[in-house]
């Protein structure tokens, strides 16, 4: 679609969604995207005949470093009417990451990204969203802005003591969970991975209630088990989760922490060497049958999940027992 | 009837390969084992994984990744042919074999290899993986040592 916005369309436009002092007073107008860098602030990109303006680029959190800036994910405003968008640019990235000292391929993928947004419309436990080429092909992805915090945060906030948040808050975040590991089922089952599961990339819908995961345009090179990498993610989640933050060697440490002279080698996470994983050392109420779930992402495990119906099975043994 | 009469085994034997040092092992290990014996068969397998769409940015680049990946490996099969001549096997009795398969899990592709073509004995390379990259990415070798039917596995170490 070729269509062409004058000037004072989009200045009329965009009155209706900004104060008069926020409007530029000329507007440049992107159709092609490719360089990802020429798309700035109060710029307009026409997609299929609908006019995005342009905002602040997104943030993306780095635990205990400052936060990154993702350029080629921007926030922009669709002026037919005013809903607030995400817009991914296309940026192709493709490196070695490193965890734990184990090596592996990493990359991004505008395509993978289209497709699983196509697969997940509709499925209340993601982001949603839709595709689109610009004028050179560039697949730009618009999705729709979730208001809501992160999980993380939402979890960390809580002004409550351990044992408190355990048998007030926990059921309830586990049940939300519980959908979002069913969620990644339904992605595995359809063959897709996430390929970032971190637990910043789950949000809160403020509107619904419901945990949505975000950003699907990562992936790495998998070995022989292809879906490893984001069971490994959810185990870190759900640890986070059952220990309300991560527990690390040193904040024990300095803590002079009692649990210290108990934890052996094999209770914390079988890559992270400095995180605890054997939760039920520190905060003994934890039942045997959750803290067992746990155990299978330690340094301790005999037995690794595969896929994530072992996981749910696991988990649903402990919310029925629960 | 004896006990030992009542099995005949077959004498095929199907060794799946890469690129590393363990496969090299795993070759050199047939070769030194049964080179020298009359009746056996040898298959060298290398399963080509088809790549992910995702992994390049036009189709081009696939196509170039795929010709280039078929050059690496008909030079490895080769080299690996090599070996197994050199040990005493006749050219008739070595076979190479290249298939492009969509993988998800390679042990998978190779036991799917090994049940078309009812080889007896299959032989892998261990990785030397750590417990850690077991747990994340999985290890093939203990995936065709637990899933393998219908035949003998050697993991060559």
């Amino acid at each position: 679609m070729t269509e062409s916005f004058s000037q004072n369309s989009l200045r009329e436009m965009a009155s209706r969604w900004l104060p008069q002092h926020r409007i530029p007073s000329r507007f440049r107008i992107h159709r092609d995207t490719t360089n990802i860098f020429r798309v700035e602030y109060d710029d307009v990109v026409v997609l299929g005949g609908k006019p995005y303006l342009i905002r602040h680029n997104a943030k993306e959190l780095r635990f205990g470093l400052e936060d990154e800036v993702k350029f080629w994910v921007k926030r922009a405003i669709d002026l037919r009417n005013g809903n607030l968008k995400i817009m991914k640019l296309v940026f192709y990235e493709n490196f070695m990451s490193r965890i734990g000292g184990i090596e592996f391929e990493c990359f991004r993928s505008p395509k993978k990204e289209a497709r699983i947004l196509d697969l997940v419309s509709g499925h209340k436990n993601f982001m949603h969203g839709y595709s689109i080429q610009d004028e050179k092909d560039n697949l730009i992805r618009i999705l729709d802005f979730i208001r809501g915090k992160p999980l993380f945060t939402y979890v960390e906030n809580m002004e409550l003591g351990h044992e408190a948040y355990f048998y007030g808050q926990f059921q309830g975040i586990l049940d939300h969970f519980f959908e979002c590991v069913q969620a990644i089922r339904f992605l595995h089952e359809h063959g897709e991975k996430h390929g970032d599961i971190r637990r910043d990339h789950i949000l809160i819908d403020r509107e619904s209630g419901h945990y949505r995961w975000i950003d699907f345009d990562f992936n790495y090179r998998h070995r022989e088990n292809i879906y490893g990498y984001d069971l490994f993610g959810l185990g870190n989640v759900l640890v986070f989760l059952v220990g309300k933050g991560d527990w690390l060697l040193p904040d024990l440490e300095k803590q002079n922490h009692p649990v210290l002279s108990t934890l052996r080698e094999e209770d914390v996470n079988i890559v992270f060497k400095n995180r605890v994983v054997n939760l039920k050392k520190i905060y003994p109420y934890i039942p045997e049958s959750l803290n067992r779930v746990l155990m299978h992402f330690s340094k301790g495990a005999n037995w690794f999940y595969e896929n994530t119906a072992q996981l749910l099975e696991d988990l649903g043994e402990f919310r029925n027992a629960a | 009837m004896s006990g030992e009469e009542k099995f005949s085994y077959i004498k095929n034997i199907l060794i799946a390969v890469d690129e590393s040092e363990n496969a090299r092992r795993a070759v050199s290990y047939v070769a030194q084992l049964v080179g020298s014996l009359e009746g056996f068969k040898v298959t060298v397998l290398h399963v080509i994984p088809q790549p992910e769409e995702d992994f390049f940015k036009t189709s081009i680049e696939k196509e170039k990744w795929c010709s280039q990946y078929r050059e690496k490996v008909d030079a490895m099969l080769e080299g690996y042919r090599q070996i197994l001549l050199r040990a005493g096997f006749h050219p008739h009795d070595v076979s190479v074999r290249s298939p492009f398969r969509y993988c998800p899990s390679m042990a998978a592709c190779i036991l799917a290899e090994r049940d078309e073509t009812e080889y007896g004995t299959l032989v892998v390379g261990r990785q030397g993986l750590s417990r850690s990259e077991e747990f994340i990415f999985g290890s093939i070798s203990s995936k065709i040592v637990s899933h393998a039917r219908n035949c003998t596995v050697w993991v060559v170490e």
